[in-house]
């Protein structure tokens, strides 16, 4: 399948890295909980009727009903919840990853409200690729 | 159930009434609805909360005749109305749902709008009693929210729900129209 490819390559190139490295290849929020969606929604709608997807009740109730969810369910669910964190990793990683850019190029822009972000995201051309990648991989693009 | 699933279908449309029933919604279409907020929020969620508990009192009744007071500077803010699919009578997000929360949180995260404060409103149309529509709003508008600041870590400083039942309808010539049952994402500025 497709999207399982997509989530074992997302895997072995954070696992290559080292997970929560700022390198590490993300995908955005819907496209990560989309997959849940297609791999578990008939699994959810059957084994999680009564349970929202907020809280991490739809993951302990994936995890609860292990045994009995499909083939596509048990290979993808965890995998979408990882990916999840990779983003929150990505993002958390943005702020030390970028700081000699930030120092460089917005030393005179008032932090708060993302205006560091906004002033590198126009400095692009000029911003380190490293730091550059670390935004992308955040999302922030 | 196949009430359920009709009950549960909302209209899709961005603020500024573009249809987008058959197109995909997309992140940078969000950021692009709710950016440029230059206002400084001014509108309270519990003075919202607090104006549909009054026009149920005030005009009471099977259908409300007028919308709430707030309702004119609500609609001048930056916003757009989202489909989301609910269990029949239930705050439960369906998920195939799930994807459209994923989309907001995606736009809620770029910097673009960070340090802006959301209300996430639920809506219903009118049939039905308008407490219980209000109640079943208000849920449904909290787990939207839920999810957001937990499952996708939006910061929950910044993001408020409100329900408001039957109390702001959009289509007020059409109060059981389907256009009414809706979740809005409205910035209220910073």
């Amino acid at each position: 399948m497709r999207r399982t490819t997509r989530i074992l390559a997302a895997f072995s190139v954070a696992a290559g890295l080292g997970v929560g490295a700022a390198s590490a290849e993300t995908i955005g929020f819907a496209e990560a909980i989309k997959i849940l969606g297609a791999s578990c929604g008939a699994d959810i709608e059957k084994y999680c009727k009564n349970v929202n997807l907020g809280g991490g009740r739809i993951q302990q109730c994936l995890v609860e009903n292990e045994a009995k969810v499909s083939a596509q369910c048990k290979t993808d669910y965890a995998g979408v919840f990882a990916l999840l964190q990779q983003r929150f990793a990505a993002q958390a990683a943005v702020e030390k990853v970028c700081n000699r850019d930030t120092q460089q190029y917005c030393k005179l822009t008032k932090p708060g409200k993302g205006n560091i972000l906004k002033c590198l995201l126009k400095a692009e051309p000029s911003v380190s690729a490293k730091c550059n990648q670390a935004i992308t991989d955040a999302g922030y693009r | 159930m196949k009430f359920a699933l009709y009950a549960a279908i909302f209209a899709v449309s961005l603020s500024h009434g573009a249809a987008l029933a058959q197109n995909k919604l997309s992140r940078n279409e969000i950021v692009n609805s709710l950016q440029g907020a230059e206002v400084q929020a001014t509108i309270h969620a519990d003075d919202l909360r607090a104006q549909a508990l009054q026009n149920i009192k005030q005009y009471p009744g099977e259908n409300a005749k007028e919308s709430i007071p707030l309702s004119a500077q609500l609609a001048k803010l930056r916003q757009f109305n989202v489909e989301i699919d609910f269990d029949f009578d239930s705050d439960r997000i369906r998920p195939q749902s799930y994807e459209t929360i994923g989309l907001i949180a995606d736009a809620l995260h770029t910097p673009y709008l960070w340090g802006q404060k959301f209300f996430v409103v639920g809506h219903t149309d009118a049939k039905g009693k308008r407490e219980y529509n209000l109640e079943l709003s208000r849920k449904r508008a909290e787990a939207v929210r839920e999810a957001l600041v937990t499952t996708f870590r939006v910061p929950p400083e910044y993001l408020e729900a409100v329900g408001l039942g039957e109390e702001d309808l959009r289509d007020k010539a059409d109060p059981d129209s389907a256009v009414n049952r809706r979740v809005q994402i409205i910035n209220v500025g910073f």
